[in-house]
């Protein structure tokens, strides 16, 4: 599985952090996403098909 | 033939339940066009789905027209007396998140703040459990609890609170005029323009010194105008929807059989319960959009310039959201919903409070499980007139 995010429409809400937090971060000067791992194993597929989910700008995609 | 009228029938008999209606509206799922209680007519979104892609979509549907506009006749509009960053889209408008984001939803900050909350909801426990009972609860625990903690945030001292209650109870009560609105929130202006003059020349730790900190470095950074409107935004929205969120939400849990017995046998499921409460009871009155061009909404056609409404509490009873969409469900893992909005425009501050509701919600369950309405369901006092639905005041009484 593979996760792209887009981070020129995040609002910073902080859900995916909260939701997926071995995958997401937030940057500490904006606090817009940052991806901490582009590839994550399989166990981490419910946190972040939620992440995607609660994501409130729709700006996380999960990839195939 | 005149239009179907907003609040549909029902509204202010069920406390905890939006108008039964909206389950038909939902199940075809169709679009209707209500007359809304400040005169203009709008199309009304109730499904989950629906108000998920409105909402979703700033570009079709923008927020210009206020989003109370449709409730509060004091707020939007040509003369309204606020208007500001929350009626802007697209790129201006997320430039000013993007000031707000490090301050209030940034796992770190985050960190920081949830011992203060602690704190706060400790004594304010204390302060509780030591007085005479029956206990106005939303008034001396509720209220005062999210004001301090918002106050603390931006460094708004205890001698300037009743600024922030004033402009609150004028901006969310339906029958202020903009005249009375205007007289209500200038003070709380006028004290946080000098406040910035003041934080700029003197940086303390709190929010309002931290954004011009943040600001000053980027292409543009915010003016003393923005810089106002932004912290008196926090302070408005931050207190009065929380602190009416823990007061109804105290009111739904007791009153719904074995939820709150839940709670205090397992007191780590406080923030589940936070989160189904926002889910369960969030924003009754909905939120309005305009659409910027011809579109349609589940094949309904809507033209550019026409108002939308969505019903955030219908739509979070969706049971294409969960199948018992209708219960409460204090033990429900949370996912999302539409308590705190959906879209560009999605709550700033709820970070701040899911740890407010959860810090509260697990320190009663610890520390007063024998917690009771004292006063039987149909002689609580509801708010009148007023966008942000709950109790008025709540005797509670304890064991
Ligand atoms: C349980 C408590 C709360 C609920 C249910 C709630 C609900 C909401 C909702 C539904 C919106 C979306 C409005 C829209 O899309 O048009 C919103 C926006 C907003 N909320 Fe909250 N809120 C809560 C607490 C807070 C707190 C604690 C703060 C501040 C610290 C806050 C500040 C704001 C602001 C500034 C906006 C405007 C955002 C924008 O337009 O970009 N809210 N809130």
């Amino acid at each position: 599985m593979k996760v792209v995010v887009e981070r020129d429409q995040c609002i910073g809400a902080g859900m995916c952090v909260l939701t997926a937090p071995a995958v997401f971060d937030q940057d500490p000067d904006e606090a817009v996403v940052v991806l901490l791992d582009e590839q994550p194993p399989e166990t981490q597929r419910p946190a972040v098909e939620q992440a995607v989910d609660r994501c409130p700008a729709a700006v996380i995609r999960l990839l195939p | 033939m005149s239009l179907p009228a907003l609040p549909l029938p029902g509204e202010d008999q069920l406390p905890f339940d939006p108008p039964p209606e909206y389950a038909r509206l939902r199940a075809a799922p169709r679009v209707i066009r209500v007359a809304c209680p400040t005169g203009l007519d709008a199309w009304l979104v109730s499904d989950y789905a629906g108000v998920r892609e409105v909402l979703g979509d700033g570009r079709r549907f923008s927020t210009r027209p206020g989003q109370a506009a449709h409730v509060l006749g004091a707020f939007g509009g040509p003369d309204a007396p606020i208007s500001g960053f929350s009626q802007l889209d697209g790129p201006e408008h997320i430039r000013i998140r993007r000031n707000f984001a490090p301050q209030v939803s940034h796992p770190r900050r985050l960190a920081e703040l949830r011992p203060l909350v602690e704190q706060i909801t400790d004594d304010a426990v204390t302060r509780m459990l030591a007085s005479p009972q029956p206990y106005p609860l939303h008034s001396r625990f509720s209220t005062a609890i999210t004001t301090a903690v918002i106050a603390e945030l931006i460094g708004v001292p205890p001698d300037r609170h009743q600024l922030l209650h004033d402009a609150a109870t004028a901006l969310f009560t339906t029958s202020t005029t903009p005249d009375e609105l205007r007289r209500a929130v200038e003070p709380l202006w006028a004290y946080l323009y000098q406040l910035v003059a003041t934080r700029r020349a003197r940086p303390g730790d709190d929010v309002l010194s931290r954004m011009i900190e943040h600001s000053a470095d980027s292409a543009r950074p915010l003016t003393d105008a923005e810089l106002t409107e932004m912290n008196g935004a926090l302070l408005i929205a931050g207190f009065d929807t929380t602190a009416s969120m823990i007061t109804y939400g105290l009111v739904c849990l007791l009153n719904t059989p074995g939820q709150w017995e839940k709670l205090c046998a397992d007191p780590e499921l406080a923030a589940s319960a936070a989160e189904e409460l926002v889910r369960y009871l969030g924003v009754g009155a909905g939120l309005l959009r305009q659409a910027t061009e011809d579109t349609e909404v589940h094949g309904q056609p809507i033209r550019a310039g026409d108002y939308v409404v969505v019903a955030l509490q219908s739509g979070n009873r969706d049971t294409a959201l969960h199948p018992d969409a209708g219960t409460l469900d204090v033990t429900r893992k949370p996912g999302a919903h539409l308590g705190f909005g959906h879209g560009a425009h999605a709550c700033v501050g709820q970070q701040i409070a899911r740890i407010e509701l959860t810090t509260v919600l697990g320190t009663l369950a610890r520390r007063a499980p024998g917690l009771r309405v004292a006063v039987p369901l149909e002689e609580i006092v509801w708010k009148k007139d007023s966008v942000v639905r709950g109790p008025a005041e709540l005797p509670v009484a304890w064991s």
